[in-house]
């Protein structure tokens, strides 16, 4: 069973992006959201990237990516929030790590 | 992804309930009460409810703790209720555990130790997750 | 039949509760059909009838209101996270408390959550 994980905390001043990645399941997607961006330029952001060339599925939200001037990476997927909507369907739960 | 609408359904129905992830420390702020009230409701309506504490939020299980001693309301003692209504799956991130240098030493009964991928797993087994 | 609930613990003035907003409108636009947002810890505070945020900063408030409004979406906040917030929620004709918020207990998170096929935490 598929979860949406929403990452909306710098890793960089919480756990909490840790901690999704430490319950994280092979069919899972990330959106990276709010501050949960510059996750995008964290050492755990590496380690995801390894994992996902298998079949976690890492997303970003553009417009908040672009406010906060972060570069994403080319194995992240930029969308919008009717992506987010799309997804929320699509997964069978959603957690939000906030 | 997904096949179709009807799968997704038939995955619900095997679904379990609301999982709880408490993730913060018992005694700076009110999340571990809040969460708490969450589930005491979700108990009293008879409706499926489990606890998960993870990061911070295994500080909320360990034994001899006194909230009394910085003038907060031992909402804790309040967990020896949870069989009273009918809140039987107590899980803790051992991995939590072991980076805090903590025993599994708590202070309520029948909560089970899990390792990561364990306890994503039994997360994984709920319908809905809320996180405090 | 694709239903949604939403629960947002932010407070109206916090950059977090435009996000929610924008989630929330982006489902209702697509069609889903939002059963209800439940604002509970500082999520209560959005409906305080005293909050006066400067008019050239987002006005999340008018916003919720608007989609109450264009959607019929149901606002529920918690009684007791908006008491201990000092939103008095004892009588009817409240000026305290917005029009757009029904006043609700935990027990109406149990609804929704139950009739829910998504639960979203904001």
């Amino acid at each position: 069973m598929s979860t949406l994980h929403l990452v909306r905390k710098s890793a960089f001043t919480t756990n909490d992006f840790a901690q999704c990645l430490s319950v994280l399941d092979q069919q899972d997607s990330i959106v990276l959201m709010d501050d949960g961006c510059y996750n995008l330029k964290h050492p755990l952001m590496d380690s995801l990237i390894k994992r996902a060339n298998s079949t976690i599925s890492i997303n970003v939200i553009s417009n908040h990516a672009q406010a906060r001037a972060i570069e994403t990476l080319a194995v992240v997927k930029q969308i919008k929030m009717n992506d987010v909507v799309e997804l929320t369907f699509t997964h069978q739960k959603v957690i939000t790590w906030q | 992804m997904i096949s179709s609408d009807t799968q997704i359904e038939d995955n619900l129905s095997q679904q379990n309930g609301l999982a709880i992830i408490n993730s913060k420390a018992p005694f700076s702020s009110d999340y571990g009460k809040d969460a708490l009230d969450v589930a005491l409701i979700f108990g009293s309506f008879e409706q499926k409810v489990s606890l998960f504490f993870q990061g911070d939020g295994v500080y909320q299980l360990i034994a001899d703790q006194d909230a009394t001693l910085v003038s907060i309301k031992d909402y804790l003692k309040t967990f020896s209720a949870f069989e009273f209504y009918d809140i039987e799956d107590i899980y803790v991130c051992q991995q939590s555990l072991v980076n805090r240098q903590l025993d599994e030493a708590f202070h309520i009964n029948d909560v089970q130790v899990l390792a990561s991928v364990e306890f994503g797993k039994a997360l994984n087994s709920h319908q809905h997750v809320l996180r405090f | 039949m694709k239903t949604l609930a939403v629960v947002v613990t932010t407070p109206p003035y916090s950059p977090l509760t435009v996000t929610a907003l924008s989630y929330v409108e982006t489902a209702l636009v697509a069609g889903i059909n939002v059963i209800g947002v439940f604002f509970y810890q500082d999520g209560a505070m959005h409906a305080n009838e005293n909050i006066s945020i400067a008019s050239d900063e987002y006005q999340a408030i008018a916003h919720w209101q608007r989609l109450q409004q264009q959607y019929q979406l149901p606002l529920h906040i918690c009684i007791t996270a908006a008491e201990k917030r000092g939103i008095a929620c004892d009588s009817i004709d409240n000026e305290q408390i917005n029009q757009a918020f029904t006043v609700s207990g935990l027990g109406e998170l149990v609804e929704l959550t139950t009739k829910a096929t998504r639960l979203v935490q904001f």
